[in-house]
């Protein structure tokens, strides 16, 4: 089989040099310039919450706790997007932790400094209606996206790729929207004036959870994040275009958050239930499916970018045919392991999997060293060494290849399962909504 | 070749703090520098039928209405919170009153009563019950208050993460509502 170089995806991906170590930020003066408003972010964000911990101390750690869990799985879904080249942990905390504190806390007064400036020079009438879809995100995107400017500035190297963009910006979007979700439900506490008491915690909870809000700022980001990275990755392209796509990526997150948070369908299409369940969607979705695009493009270029590398080698021992096709799709690659399970158990699956990362690990080295194996490069060896091992294994389980079973059906499991969640998802906030009188 | 690097990480650094700087300090200060032309006195303004009401401090007067000598309201803006005073004739007792305007609340899709109603008194006399709501994006509190032949509703609507503080003249002002026997 002959490769042709270069691809379309030829130029996705800017390969992290070996040279690249987290060590080297500390030499960097914006590695201080980011300790120091994280740590000044931090004080004050404690500062923030000592008040209501101290006078709502159930009410307060329910919203901690409630909020920090609902992070969980969107935590794991974005770390999950880039399987081939993982980004390292520190630097996914330290995007979520610029979102959580430095964007939150620096966008309390920007934000409410914007809305009084509306109210005055426009009128209080038009600063009531337009006032937060005009605010929020100017002042939000803008501070989310100085994160990943930061990040850039301590770890240029790791930002490689469009993809890497869409996980950091991802990550800054659900800081915030943790953050901000508990201050929302501190809030109600407090509105409320009855004491300690979770209630409307637990109502925040669901509200802002789900009703409004389940990929709101972590959906904006990405997309800045695509932007920002674009504009670093393709230096292919004329500055001009760049800064295009740079303004692209930034205008979708902020054209998107305008729409979210303007009056238009606030009550939805219609007087019931559904007309405002529609509306949602209607704000939503079409955000959601944009993003949910470009992130199959980005995580199909990258893969292909690095999956490429693999074929190179023609070499079945390291990877067959059916197995570089596998690992191009992420669907195929769940697939194979599901598959490795039905035909030597869980030994099977686990096999199956610890060979798809050794492949990742030993095409993310390639991409590093030009001239390939054929220097005897140490690293090199031992990755290929690993894939090795890692094969032989899953001959032993009477299992040579890891590639997707022939009997999956034809539509994807991923697409089933992501459509049944949909629709129970818009069943139960139609639910929400009929309870609430809204029906 | 590692200084220029050094140096342009430094400025890409400084810039980004500058940045911050400007929303976190530049911001409020042009705010508070740009004069407000309806800028609510700090004087007891008459909604309607002798019901008034001292404004909280540094609120905007968003919109007035007056429908004949017993209806009227008012709505203030205080940075990221609304605050709605109206008054209309009424025959029921304060239940009935409080429970109309959560109804009110209910049926705006979306919006969920967080707390059972509580009673609170004004400065002047004036017995209230009321509640708290949030909805997405958003919450707020509501009391109604009773005078002879008319209601009071009192809603306060924010949609901003950090409100804490700006509950405080709010809460000054709701007290102060005061009615003057329809002089």
């Amino acid at each position: 089989m002959t490769v042709s170089q270069p691809r379309r995806w030829g130029l996705s991906v800017r390969p992290t040099p070996r040279a690249a170590r987290a060590l080297k930020s500390l030499r960097l003066p914006a590695f201080w310039i980011l300790c120091a408003l994280l740590a000044l972010s931090a004080w004050r964000l404690g500062i923030m919450l000592h008040s209501p911990l101290a006078r709502f101390p159930t009410a307060t750690i329910t919203a901690i706790l409630l909020f920090g869990l609902w992070a969980v799985p969107f935590w794991l879904f974005i770390a999950s997007m880039d399987f081939l080249e993982r980004e390292p942990p520190l630097l996914m905390a330290t995007a979520f932790a610029w979102g959580a504190m430095v964007a939150t806390m620096a966008a309390m007064p920007g934000n409410r400094a914007l809305l009084g400036l509306t109210a005055k020079l426009v009128s209080p009438d038009f600063a009531m209606a337009w006032g937060p879809a005009i605010a929020s995100p100017l002042i939000e995107e803008l501070l989310k996206a100085l994160g990943l400017v930061m990040i850039v500035l301590v770890a240029r190297k790791q930002i490689n790729s469009v993809l890497d963009g869409m996980v950091y910006g991802a990550l800054i979007g659900l800081g915030f929207q943790v953050v901000e979700n508990i201050f929302y439900a501190l809030n109600s506490v407090e509105m409320a004036n009855e004491g300690d008491t979770a209630a409307p915690v637990v109502a925040t909870f669901f509200l802002r959870g789900f009703l409004a809000g389940l990929w709101s700022h972590t959906l904006f980001s990405a997309l800045a994040g695509a932007g920002i990275a674009w504009f670093l990755v393709r230096t292919d392209k004329t500055l001009i275009v760049r800064w295009g796509g740079l303004l692209v990526g930034m205008g979708l997150a902020w054209g998107i958050h305008f729409i979210w948070n303007s009056p238009l369908l606030m009550d939805g299409v219609g007087g019931s239930g559904v007309g405002l369940l529609i509306g949602l969607l209607l704000k939503g979705m079409p955000a959601l499916l944009l993003a949910m695009g470009l992130l199959w493009v980005a995580r199909h270029r990258e893969a292909n970018y690095y999956i490429d590398k693999l074929e190179e080698l023609r070499d079945p021992k390291i990877a067959t045919r059916g197995e570089l096709h596998t690992l191009r799709h992420g669907h195929l690659r769940a697939d194979a392991r599901r598959y490795g399970k039905y035909r030597a158990g869980t030994a099977g699956q686990k096999a199956v999997k610890a060979l798809q990362l050794a492949q990742a690990h030993l095409a993310v080295e390639l991409s590093r060293a030009p001239n390939g194996l054929a220097t005897g490069d140490p690293i090199l060896l031992h990755s290929r060494d690993e894939v090795l091992a890692e094969r032989q294994r899953l001959r032993v389980l009477a299992h040579p290849e890891a590639v997707a079973s022939p009997l999956r059906p034809v539509i994807p499991r991923v697409a089933v399962l992501g459509m049944i969640a949909a629709i129970i998802l818009c069943g139960l906030v139609f639910f929400a909504i009929s309870a609430m009188h809204g029906a | 070749m590692a200084g220029h690097k050094w140096g342009r990480n430094l400025l890409g650094g400084a810039a980004v703090l500058a940045t911050i700087m400007a929303v976190v300090f530049g911001l409020p200060a042009i705010d508070r520098a740009v004069p407000a032309d309806r800028a609510a006195p700090a004087q007891r303004h008459t909604i309607a039928d002798g019901i008034s009401v001292v404004p909280p401090t540094g609120a905007l007067i968003a919109k007035r209405t007056r429908i004949g000598p017993e209806t009227g309201s008012i709505l203030f803006l205080i940075g990221p919170a609304r605050y709605v005073i109206s008054v209309e004739p009424f025959t029921g007792d304060l239940p009935e009153a409080a429970s109309r305007l959560r109804t009110k609340i209910q049926s705006m899709r979306g919006y969920q009563v967080t707390s059972p109603e509580t009673p609170m008194v004004t400065d002047s006399g004036l017995h209230g019950l009321g509640s708290s709501f949030t909805a997405p994006g958003r919450s707020g509190r509501y009391l109604a208050f009773v005078v002879p032949g008319r209601t009071v509703e009192v809603t306060i609507n924010v949609s901003e993460t950090d409100f804490q503080q700006g509950l405080v003249p709010i809460d000054e002002s709701i007290a102060s509502i005061a009615w003057n026997g329809g002089r």
